[in-house]
Parts: C-alpha cells; sequence; structure tokens
C-alpha cells in the first residue's frame, strides 16, 4: 500500500481547542436545506401543479362571474337567470376543489415535518449526526426551524391563491367565508394548519421513531384536532348571534355562517326538533287545492300554522364580519400550539442525552 | 491524560442491567481494545463515552475530565457507529460537506486526497458504495476533524479481509501521524491482537480485565505439569484458569509483574491475548484490573496490578 | 510528535502532544536515498510477538546482506500502513534495535543502521558445521528424531544462554566486525 496522505498541519498545532465557539447557524443551515431539499422540490412541485389547475379553472370562473355582475338591468329576471346558472354550473366544481384542498395542508406538513426526525432515528444515522461537533440541540433547531418557517410561508402565499379563486362565488353570496369547507383555505388559516401538521409530525416522528408509522399517527392526529375544531371549537371563538326566523343576516353580499336552527315554544323554552316534527303531523291540513294534474297545493301552511301558536325559530350564526378576528384566533392558537410542540420535541431530543 | 474516565458507570434498560459499576482510566497515546462476548455492553460503554446516551449511574468524563456528551467532548472525539451510519442519498462529496458544516475543525484537503488514494468517487452516492468503501469513508470522515479520541464499534463486522486489512492499516497510520488515541471494540480478538496495546475486558456488564498489553502479558503465564501436584500448586499460586487432563494440566497463572521460579517439574510458557482472554471469560469470577486511576506519564510504566479476585 | 525521534529520546514523547517543530520533518526524504532497503513482513500464526519478529528480520537482513551500515530502516508510518500493526510495536523493535546497538534514531529523519552483525569467519564455520554434523550422527544413531533432535538442542541451548548471562546482554553489536557472536 503506497504511502497516504499526512493530515495538514494547523498552524497551531491541531490539538489546539478553537476556544469552542458554538458551530454558526449558516453552517446548520446548509445541512438543513441539502437535507430537505428533496421534499422542497416535492412540495413545489406538487404545489406548482395545483396553482397550474386553480389558475386555468380561476381565469374561466371570473371571466363567467364577469358576465353575471355585467348584467344589465340588475334586478330583473334574465340577471337573476345568469346569476343562477353561474353558480350551479361553477359552484360544484368549486366545492370539490375546496374538499380536495382541505387535504393539502396535512399532506405538505406530515410529510415535510415527520421524516426529519424519524428517519435519522429509524436508521441510526442520528447516531453519526448527534455525535458531531455541532451537538443534536443546534442540529435539532437547525433541522425543524429551516422547513418549518418554508413549509408555513410557501402554504401562506399558496392561500392567497385560494382567496383570489374563490371570491367570485364569495362576492355572489353562494355560500360564507366562513363556511367549514372555505374557511381554512383562505386568510392565514390554510398556512397555520400546514404549520401545525408539520409539528405534529416532527414531534411525531421523534417519538415513534419510525417514518411510515409516524407519517400514518401524524395524519390521524391532524384529522383529529381538524375535526374537533370544525364540529365545535370554531363556532365558538366568539357566541354565536341568534335572529328570529329561517336564514341569517347576509353583511352586504356576504353570506353569514349557520351553524344551526332551533325552536322554541309559546313559553320561551326550546323544542326539540323531533318535537316541532310530530307538531307539523298533527297539524290540521285542510283540503289540499288541485293546482296541476299531480299536483297539490296545502291549504295550510304547517310552518305558518306553528307561528301562529306562538312557536318561534331561531338561527344560530356567524356574521360574516367576524372572519377575520376568527382568523386570527384560529391562526394564533394554531401558531402557539406549533410553537409548544416543537419546543416539546427540542426538549425531548435534548433529554436523551441529558 | 486519560482519554476515557469512568466512575461506578451503570446502564439500566427497564430491569436489565447493561453496564454495571464500570470503573476505567484509559490513558491517553493508546490503540484500546474493548472486548467481549456478545451484549457484554461493549457499545453501552462507548454510547456513553460519546455521549448518545445517558448513565443510569456514576460518570463518564473523557479526554482530561470534559463531561461526556459536553460540547469540549464532542468536538474533540470522533465517533464511528455499528454499521458506519451515512446517508445513502447523499453523494461522497455531499458527505463531506456535511460533515465540515457540522464540526468546527475539517480538514477537506486530507479527506479529498485520502479519498482519492483510495479510489472512492466524489460523486457516486454513499449508499452505492461498497461496505469497505462505506467503512473507509465514515473513517475519513471522523479523521478529517482531526479528533484526539477515535471511537469504532465493531468496525471490522461487515468486512471481508482485505477491507479489514485496509481499514486498520488507516486507523494505525492515524495513529503514527497524529497520536491520536483509538477505542475500537470487537467481539473477534484475534485480529485487535495486533494492534491494541490497551485492553478493556467486559463481560456481563462488568470491567473484568482492563490495563497495558504488555502489562497483562508479562503478568500472566501458563504453568504445564503433573495433574497431581495442581492443587498444591494452585494453592500457592494465583491461578486465573486451570485445564486439567487425567495426567497433565495447565494452570494460567497471574504472577503479579516478576516472574518467580517455576515449580520443578512445571514448564512455564508465555500466554497469548487470545488465551488470557479466554481463560477470563471463563472463569466471571476472576478480575485483572490496575491500581486507582491516575494519569500516566510514561506509557510503558509497569502499573502494579491488584489481586485476583475469585 | 516525531515517531522516530522516540527511538532514542524519551519514551513519553508518545503522549498525544503534539512538537509543532518537528512535525513538519517527519515526511521528508532520508537524505541520500527515499525508501527503506528492506520490507517486514509479519506472520500471524508464528506465536513470536510482532515487535520480536521485526528486530529479527531486521537481524537477518543485516546477516544476509540486505542492510548496511547508514541504511534506513522503514519509517514507522510505512510499516504502520503496509502491515496495519500497532506504531507503538515499531517503536518497541526500533527500541530493542537500539539497545542491542544495532541501530539508532536521527532526529526528525529515521531510524537508520549503525552496526553490522558479526560474522564467523568462515573456516571456524566449517568447522563448527563439520563438528554439528558429526553430533547429529551420534544422535540419530542413539535413536532420537527429528523433533526429539530439536527439543534436545532448544532446552540445552536456553540452559547454555541462562547461564551465560541472557541474550540481550551480550549480543554482538560490533563496529568492523572483528568479535562478535553471531
Amino acid at each position: 500500500m503506497t504511502a497516504l496522505s499526512t493530515p495538514a498541519q494547523s498552524p497551531a498545532g491541531f490539538h489546539q481547542d478553537t476556544s469552542l465557539r458554538p458551530v454558526p447557524w449558516r453552517k446548520l443551515a446548509w445541512v438543513s436545506w441539502r437535507q430537505y431539499r428533496l421534499s422542497l422540490v416535492g412540495a413545489a412541485v406538487f404545489l406548482g401543479a395545483l396553482a397550474l389547475y386553480l389558475l386555468i379553472m380561476g381565469l374561466k370562473i371570473r371571466s363567467a362571474y364577469a358576465s353575471v355582475t355585467s348584467c344589465r338591468p340588475v334586478d330583473s329576471q334574465a340577471c337573476s337567470d345568469v346569476d343562477n346558472l353561474f353558480g350551479s354550473t361553477y359552484f360544484i366544481t368549486a366545492e370539490i376543489t375546496a374538499a380536495l384542498l382541505q387535504a393539502v395542508p396535512v399532506l405538505i406538513g406530515v410529510f415535510a415535518g415527520a421524516p426529519i426526525l424519524a428517519r435519522e432515528l429509524e436508521t441510526g444515522t442520528f447516531r453519526f449526526a448527534w455525535t458531531q461537533g455541532a451537538g443534536r440541540i443546534r442540529w435539532t433547531v437547525a433541522r425543524l426551524a429551516l422547513p418549518a418557517v418554508t413549509v408555513t410561508a410557501v402554504t401562506a402565499a399558496f392561500s392567497q391563491l385560494f382567496g383570489w379563486f374563490y371570491y367570485p362565488f364569495f362576492a355572489d353570496g353562494l355560500d360564507s367565508r366562513l363556511a367549514p369547507q372555505f374557511f381554512d383555505l383562505t386568510g392565514v388559516a390554510f398556512a397555520a394548519w400546514t404549520l401545525a401538521a408539520f409539528t405534529i409530525g416532527a414531534l411525531t416522528g421523534a417519538l415513534i421513531r419510525r417514518v411510515v408509522p409516524a407519517i400514518a399517527t401524524s395524519m390521524a392526529v391532524w384529522a383529529g384536532l381538524l375535526l374537533a375544531t370544525l364540529l365545535y371549537l370554531r363556532r365558538h371563538y366568539e357566541a354565536p348571534l341568534l335572529d328570529k326566523g329561517y336564514g341569517a343576516p347576509a353583511i352586504g353580499n356576504n353570506p353569514a355562517w349557520v351553524i344551526s336552527q332551533s325552536w322554541t315554544g309559546p313559553d320561551g323554552k326550546p323544542v326539540s326538533q323531533s318535537a316541532i316534527i310530530q307538531l307539523i303531523q298533527r297539524a290540521p291540513q285542510g283540503t289540499p287545492k288541485k293546482v296541476g294534474p299531480n299536483t297539490y297545493q296545502v291549504a295550510v301552511n304547517p310552518f305558518q300554522w306553528l307561528f301562529q301558536h306562538g312557536y318561534t325559530e331561531w338561527t344560530r350564526y356567524q356574521p360574516a364580519s367576524r372572519f377575520w378576528p376568527f382568523q386570527f384566533i384560529e391562526g394564533g392558537w394554531l401558531l402557539a400550539l406549533s410553537l409548544l410542540l416543537m419546543a416539546a420535541t427540542i426538549w425531548l431530543i435534548r433529554r436523551r442525552a441529558a | 491524560m486519560n482519554v476515557i474516565e469512568t466512575s461506578g458507570l451503570s446502564k439500566r434498560y427497564g430491569r436489565t442491567w447493561a453496564l454495571r459499576e464500570c470503573t476505567l482510566a484509559v490513558p491517553a497515546g493508546h490503540v484500546a481494545a474493548l472486548v467481549g462476548p456478545n451484549g457484554a455492553g461493549k457499545t453501552t460503554l462507548m454510547h456513553l463515552s460519546v455521549g448518545l446516551i445517558a448513565p443510569s449511574a456514576g460518570t463518564a468524563t473523557v479526554l482530561g475530565g470534559r463531561p461526556a456528551g459536553s460540547p469540549a467532548a464532542l468536538d474533540g472525539i470522533a465517533f464511528v457507529a455499528q454499521d458506519t451510519p451515512l446517508y445513502k442519498n447523499l453523494s461522497v462529496a455531499s458527505m463531506l460537506r456535511l460533515t465540515r458544516n457540522l464540526n468546527r475543525r475539517f480538514d477537506q484537503g486530507y479527506a479529498q486526497a485520502r479519498l482519492g488514494e483510495l479510489g472512492i468517487p466524489l460523486d457516486r452516492k454513499a449508499g452505492k458504495l461498497s461496505g469497505g468503501q462505506q467503512a473507509q469513508l465514515a473513517l475519513t470522515l471522523a479523521l478529517a476533524r482531526r479528533p484526539r479520541l477515535l471511537v469504532l464499534d465493531e468496525p471490522l463486522a461487515m468486512l471481508d479481509p482485505l477491507a479489514r486489512h485496509d481499514f486498520m492499516a488507516a486507523v494505525m497510520a492515524a495513529v503514527a501521524d497524529d497520536g491520536v488515541s483509538v477505542l475500537l471494540s470487537s467481539h473477534v480478538l484475534a485480529e485487535l491482537e495486533r494492534v491494541a496495546d490497551y485492553l478493556v475486558l467486559l463481560s456481563g456488564g462488568r470491567v473484568q480485565v482492563a490495563g497495558e498489553v504488555d502489562d497483562l502479558l508479562t503478568c500472566h503465564r501458563v504453568l504445564t505439569g503433573p495433574t497431581a501436584e495442581a492443587d498444591a500448586c494452585a494453592g500457592r499460586l494465583s491461578v486465573v484458569h486451570a485445564r486439567r487432563g487425567e495426567a497433565q494440566a495447565h494452570l494460567l497463572v497471574r504472577t503479579g509483574g516478576t516472574a518467580g521460579p517455576v515449580p520443578p517439574g512445571w514448564e512455564a510458557h508465555p500466554v497469548s491475548l487470545e488465551e488470557l482472554v479466554m481463560a477470563y471469560l471463563r472463569e466471571p469470577g476472576a478480575a485483572a484490573l490496575p491500581g486507582p486511576a491516575r494519569a500516566r506519564a510514561l506509557p510503558l510504566e509497569t502499573g502494579e496490578p491488584t489481586e485476583v479476585t475469585r | 510528535m516525531d515517531i522516530d525521534k522516540a527511538v532514542s529520546g524519551p519514551p513519553d514523547s508518545r503522549a498525544g502532544v503534539s512538537s509543532p517543530g518537528a512535525e513538519g520533518d517527519r515526511s521528508l526524504p532520508a537524505p541520500g536515498g527515499a525508501a527503506s532497503p528492506i520490507e517486514f513482513r509479519l506472520d500471524a500464526a508464528s506465536g513470536v510477538p510482532t515487535y520480536l519478529q521485526l528486530v529479527q528480520q531486521v537481524e537477518h537482513a543485516l546477516r544476509l546482506g540486505y542492510l548496511k551500515p547508514g541504511d534506513q530502516l522503514p519509517k514507522v508510518r510505512d510499516v504502520v500502513s503496509s502491515l496495519a500493526i500497532n506504531p507503538n510495536t515499531v517503536l518497541k523493535a526500533y527500541r530493542e534495535l537500539d539497545n542491542k546497538g544495532l541501530a539508532a534514531g536521527r532526529p526528525g529523519q529515521g531510524t537508520f543502521v549503525q552496526a553490522t552483525l558479526g560474522q564467523v569467519a568462515l573456516p571456524e564455520l566449517t568447522a563448527l558445521r563439520r563438528s554439528l554434523l558429526a553430533w547429529l550422527g551420534t544422535a540419530d544413531a542413539a535413536g532420537l528424531d527429528e523433533d526429539g533432535i530439536v527439543a534436545l538442542f532448544t532446552s540445552a541451548l536456553r540452559d547454555f544462554l541462562e547461564r551465560r548471562g541472557g541474550p540481550a546482554d551480550r549480543r554482538g553489536a560490533v563496529g568492523d566486525g572483528t568479535e562478535g557472536v553471531a
């Protein structure tokens, strides 16, 4: 074997301790970037494809909506028909798109966040990474913080595209911006949910230490959190308002988000839905009037009958004006949760040594 | 200076003690072999020394008193874990850059020159290298950090004979060039005999033997003689392990430094390291430990061993 | 740390402390020659300690004329990277050769052969050989086989050396080869 290279001599001799300054962040940033650039590219491609679709579809919708807004005279039947046509043609697409886009935060967040620590622990490379001079805390912070910020920024930008895409539907009053299927795609919620998915993924990865189970578990946890928010939490950010009658008042063109309907009896006490149904069935119907070959008109409107007898319908709703306050509330607690989970992850990693 | 000093170091996983009351003082400037059967606690001891895990009891300090796992310790120790973990998807050049960015000191020129001599292409993915090449890459990354202590956990286990030779040659060359201290573990003793000058034998989580190889070999010998006299002999000498045939017996005795006369009718043979280790492994109650831990100024100074515990 | 300097220097130069001045010199070629004339080999199964094998190989090379006074012994680093043995083993071997007066280290340059092993004059050698053959004939007639002869000879040699005072004390390192023990 030929003589091997001799290591170079540092000026003061190689045993000198280089005054143990911590390894600078920019070096760790390169490490973090180098190891997650692949998943960043994946996310970019994914979002890019989505963006393209939204752009193409969105332009089509906008031009259709332009014909609605430019229709004159405004209150005529003809323009109303144009409006209805717009809604029936495109709203289904909007809703389906929205339903599918709900999955984007969890996909991006979990697939970006969970493998970072899980893969290191699963393959054993943490035994290399944590014995380098930088130490495991700095390493963990760099490896988590950089992708977290990037992913949040990218999805925040992306949700602006959603806002642009859905604007015609909200402007046309087809649904409320507070409605569950749209709320977390716009404003700050989209980015906040992605960040939450990321941090849930990171912590789960550190706990479970296997990539695939960590991804699956994180998605389940995130889905549970989202469900809890949709079904319960969000409607209570501020106390819902009550309006008499069916439906809730819109603000300008922005419909309110109807949460539920309820009835009260003549005494003011609540009456259950099934009781109302029984009352309606027992209400006198009168003689049905024949109005067409097979159509009959009920003589007595059951709801009129209920109103005459002192029954009141109530609608609980959140007005459209609360959109941004709710966005900040939701974004706020998701951000706090994310920071907490990050801190817990770092503490967990640290604890394996101390 | 002691590169590794432990005091009552113990580690428990659930109910099992992987390491028990381990007290060691491995001096600098040596190639220390950590041997023992599988499950004896070698990997646990190494992981404790490099700060990957925390002890359940006792302390471990490295490089002259730095707490294991502290930034000062991490800076001066390069560790290659079992199965040489590398990022399989990164190219060799990326692994170099990654290691450079995770450390304060990195000799890029040396690393590239070494890899060039070994014929390891810089643009190949680390996962596509052969086992021997991966081990050499891991070693290069470790040595390029210019550590004071190199810790290698069973580095030869997955290598073919040629790769084993090349790997150890590289380690020994680094010792010759830089005076880096080495701690390496193996459960195959034969391949360590040529390179080790300090031995730590772990058995059942406890340190059974610790000391300079020269001292250990000087202090032990095999006496061969008639079985009938074996017991009488054993009474007067410290016998570590006895093998008795019908007529002939071999006693592995500890002489405590001075040779002493051979009993009449008996023959004395020097003992090999492998034979010594095997004998102690067969006698769990026996131990050969040096005196209280102290920094050694003269590496060949003969330490007086304490009594053999039976 | 200058490894080769340690052959004649204090043993604690091995203790891992770097001396900046000497390090740069270690890789300079020896004056008048790039490499050593000999290469070491290792017989792992022979049972002979490694350092002793190296010593014996140097002595053997001296006897056979591969090495002459002034030749450089292989650099510690080269030995270590071709045989994969501990540098301290090589140091120990070179120290032993120094004790015997056969080699000495020059600071910063390496270890060089100082003397040669004395040769017994040719007529004396022939006479010794003849008497040995005669003895072998007697032993064979008495019924000793090859192993018996070797065992007898080895134990007699050991007794002789012990009585004479041990091999390390009197081994002949000679300046001009007029007297000495082969």
